[in-house]
Parts: structure tokens; C-alpha cells; sequence
């Protein structure tokens, strides 16, 4: 009886120094992170689940822009081999290779998309508006998963770093900061219209 | 120190655009025409379609118009009125709104979570092109206005699908939802013109019409629109939907 009322004592104590001193808490936060970012994977995957179906449709009414569409295809293959687990969302490099592999299949695409408007009866195409505005929706839902994750890792990043809890981390829980979802340098610019 | 300086340019961005930005408006009816495109008549009408879809299927459609958007993205507005008035109900994200900015010319339809798998970005784009967008380009707003909200009904009651607007299917379906509504017109006809009998009969000048206006207007009110008030319930957007212009 004497040893177990110390013992209990100590595991209050350090329920209530973990709980303070945020050992939940920053954990909590980590997985709002891959929570955003299983969000923003599923969208980008969509994206790609797209293209087929869109390549195919132009190929039918535009098939001498033979290297346009080669160019989105093969950025879509890239983008596909070129995968991140969630556990290396720290990891500066595979962020940055994800980051250059999805970015290239946007600019392949808004490429596409700007060659598309010398074909008006493909822009008049029933299927092909289907999947302009799909593309639109996933593209739009994309930026807002973007947008939420880079959130999350904003306030889980600044989670590890306040005091207490970088203390708490650096000594039981090692979480390492998350990398933002950053736009690749040059796959926002947009493709240049030539007339 | 890159961090440091991102972090900087973060909290500038935010700071800025809170400032300069369109303010999202809070909304408390279910047609919230701001920029006066649409008739009383279409606005009662609608208002009445959209409270009884809440009833009986508890999805919340609002619908918005503006003036300008004032340079703002469409879709970031759109997204930051369908969130700030947490249309749909939290438990279940079923809630949508067609925004209209009639100096840009653009529609939005902005779809929460809920509803993604019914009324999906292709739908929602077909209802656009195809209801909203003809009816608008000959100026006939109330009609489009109709259209866009009968369609988006039928789509969140799972019966405005792909099938039925494509070719074939789609006249038919259109004609058939058209026709729903003549009964109502008739019967708005008919109480109109009788009490314009009415007034004409039983008393003449202009206090008693005032007066037997106002009431006619109280009793039509009651039996076409109820449930004019709008409250969100809380929903979550994830930026589903379709954009487009006339």
C-alpha cells in the first residue's frame, strides 16, 4: 500500500506535466497535418485519374498536337511514379522531387489547355466540357487542400518550436517539422499565348 | 531565417487581403439578391422551393447575388460565403450555393462536402451551360435563376443526373420541370385577377385598395412562401463545384 500511493502519484504528476507541457497536443497536430495531406493527395490523385480520359478526347479533334498531349502524358507518368509517404513530409528532398513531379503536369496541362482553344468544335464537344469542368473542380479543390495543409503545418511546425513543447519534443516525442506545399519554381507561371 | 522571413510574408499576405478583400456578407434568407436581378415573384418562388428541399431532404441550396466581385477570384469569394454561413447541416455537409456576379457576368456553383457525389463538378458545369447560361444571355434572369435552382434540386435529390440531361433525355426533363410550374402561375393568376374583381366591385379609390392590397398580399404570402428566414447549420466546403459566364 505505502509503494503504490508514490507511484500513482508520480503518473498524476506526469499526466498532468505531459498534458501541459503539450505532449498531446503537438501529436494532435501532426495528425491534422497528414489529414490534410491525405486530402490533398486524394485531389491530386483525381487529377490524374482525369487526364486519360481528357487526352483521349482531344487526340480525337487535335491530333497533330501530337507533342503537347506527349507532354502531358508523360508528366502524368512521371507525377505517378513519383509518390511521398506520409512519414517523409519532413523530408526536405522528396517534398521537392513531389513538389517539381506535380508542378510539371500542371503546366503540361494549362499548355494543353491553351492549344485546345484553336479547336472550336472540341470546345463545343458535350465530353470535352464534362471534363474542362471536372478539371476545373479538382484543379480549384486542389489549391483549397493546399491551402488547408500548408495550414496545418504552419500550426504544427510552430507547435514543436514554443516553449514548453520543444522540450517536450526534443526529449520524448522527436517529431520532425513538416515541409510546406509550395508551388515548384516556374510550374505557376502560366503558359505564354502566342497569337 | 528563410522561414523567418516566409513567415513574415505569410502574415503580411493575410493582413493585406483581410483588408482589401470583398468581405463575405452573412446571410439570413435563402435568395439573397444584391444586386436586384431577380423579380419578387421568382424571389418568393424560390424561397419557397429551397425551404421545402430543407424540409423534407434537410439540404440547404442558398442562392446570392452580387454586383461586383470587385476584382476578387470567383471561387475564393464563393468559398468564403458558403463557409463564413456554414450552409448545410454540420453532420452532414449538405449544403450548396449559386452565386451570381452580374457585372462580371460569372456563375458559380460551390458544393459542400456532402453533396460532391450527387452534385458533382460535371453536373454542376452541365447546369450552368445548360440551364443557367442560355436563359441568361437573353436577359432572362428569372427564368435562369429558376432553372439553375430547380436543376440543382433535382441534382441533390438524386434525379437531375447525367443520363436524363443528356441529349435525348435532356428536353423532356427540362420541359417537364418547366411545366411544374404553371400550375403556380395559374393559381397566382387567378388570385391576382380576383381580387382585382374584388376590388373593383366592392369598393373604389385608393385606401381601400391599400388597404385589401396589403391584405392580399399577407394571405398570398402565407399560402406561397414560408420559411423565408435562413440560418447555416454549419456545413464544410472543400472547393467542389463548377464555375462559368454568360
Amino acid at each position: 500500500m505505502k509503494k503504490i500511493i508514490p507511484l500513482m502519484a508520480v503518473v498524476l504528476l506526469s499526466v498532468m506535466v505531459l498534458s501541459s507541457c503539450g505532449y498531446n497536443s503537438m501529436q494532435e497536430k501532426e495528425e491534422a497535418t497528414f489529414k490534410a495531406w491525405g486530402d490533398l493527395e486524394a485531389q491530386l490523385q483525381r487529377r490524374m485519374d482525369l487526364i486519360p480520359n481528357l487526352v483521349a478526347t482531344v487526340k480525337g479533334y487535335a491530333s497533330h498536337e501530337r507533342e503537347t498531349l506527349e507532354a502531358v502524358v508523360e508528366a502524368r507518368a512521371k507525377a505517378t511514379s513519383t509518390t511521398i509517404n506520409a512519414g517523409d513530409l519532413g523530408n526536405k528532398q522528396a517534398m521537392e522531387q513531389f513538389l517539381a513531379a506535380q508542378g510539371g503536369l500542371s503546366s503540361a496541362l494549362s499548355r494543353l489547355m491553351v492549344v485546345v482553344e484553336k479547336y472550336p468544335d472540341l470546345k463545343a464537344n458535350q465530353n470535352f466540357m464534362d471534363l474542362q469542368h471536372q478539371l476545373e473542380g479538382t484543379e480549384n479543390r486542389i489549391s483549397v487542400a493546399r491551402q488547408r495543409y500548408n495550414d496545418a503545418v504552419s500550426t504544427f511546425n510552430f507547435s514543436i518550436r514554443k516553449f514548453p513543447n520543444s522540450l517536450t519534443n526534443s526529449l520524448m516525442l522527436h517529431l520532425e517539422r513538416k515541409e510546406y506545399f509550395e508551388a515548384a519554381e516556374g510550374a505557376e507561371q502560366a503558359p505564354t499565348v502566342e497569337f | 531565417m528563410r522561414i523567418r522571413y516566409f513567415c513574415l510574408i505569410v502574415l503580411i499576405t493575410v493582413i493585406v487581403t483581410s483588408v482589401f478583400s470583398l468581405e463575405a456578407p452573412l446571410l439570413n434568407k435563402r435568395v439573397n439578391d444584391f444586386a436586384g436581378m431577380i423579380s419578387e415573384k421568382t424571389e418568393q418562388q424560390m424561397t419557397q422551393m429551397l425551404y421545402d428541399l430543407e424540409v423534407t431532404d434537410g439540404t440547404q441550396i442558398v442562392v446570392l447575388t452580387i454586383e461586383s466581385l470587385e476584382g476578387e477570384p470567383l471561387e475564393d469569394f464563393s468559398l468564403r460565403v458558403a463557409e463564413k454561413n456554414g450552409i448545410g447541416q454540420k453532420e452532414n455537409d449538405n449544403g450548396a450555393l449559386l452565386l451570381v456576379s452580374e457585372d462580371d457576368r460569372k456563375i458559380r456553383i460551390e458544393v459542400g462536402y456532402g453533396l460532391e457525389g450527387v452534385l458533382t463538378d460535371l453536373l454542376s458545369g452541365r447546369i450552368i451551360d445548360n440551364e443557367i447560361t442560355p436563359l441568361f444571355q437573353q436577359n432572362n434572369y428569372d427564368e435562369g435563376f429558376l432553372a439553375g435552382v430547380n436543376a440543382m434540386i433535382g441534382a441533390v435529390r438524386g434525379e437531375y443526373t447525367t443520363e436524363s440531361s443528356s441529349q435525348s433525355g435532356r428536353g423532356f426533363l427540362s420541359r417537364y420541370s418547366n411545366l411544374m410550374f404553371i400550375p403556380f402561375i395559374f393559381l397566382f393568376g387567378i388570385f391576382r385577377f380576383a381580387s382585382l374583381l374584388m376590388i373593383g366591385r366592392r369598393r373604389r379609390g385608393i385606401i381601400p385598395m391599400i388597404l385589401f392590397g396589403g391584405g392580399l398580399n399577407r394571405s398570398s404570402r402565407s399560402g406561397f412562401s414560408s420559411g423565408g428566414g435562413f440560418s447555416g447549420g454549419g456545413g464544410g466546403f472543400g472547393g467542389g463545384g463548377a464555375s462559368g459566364g454568360w
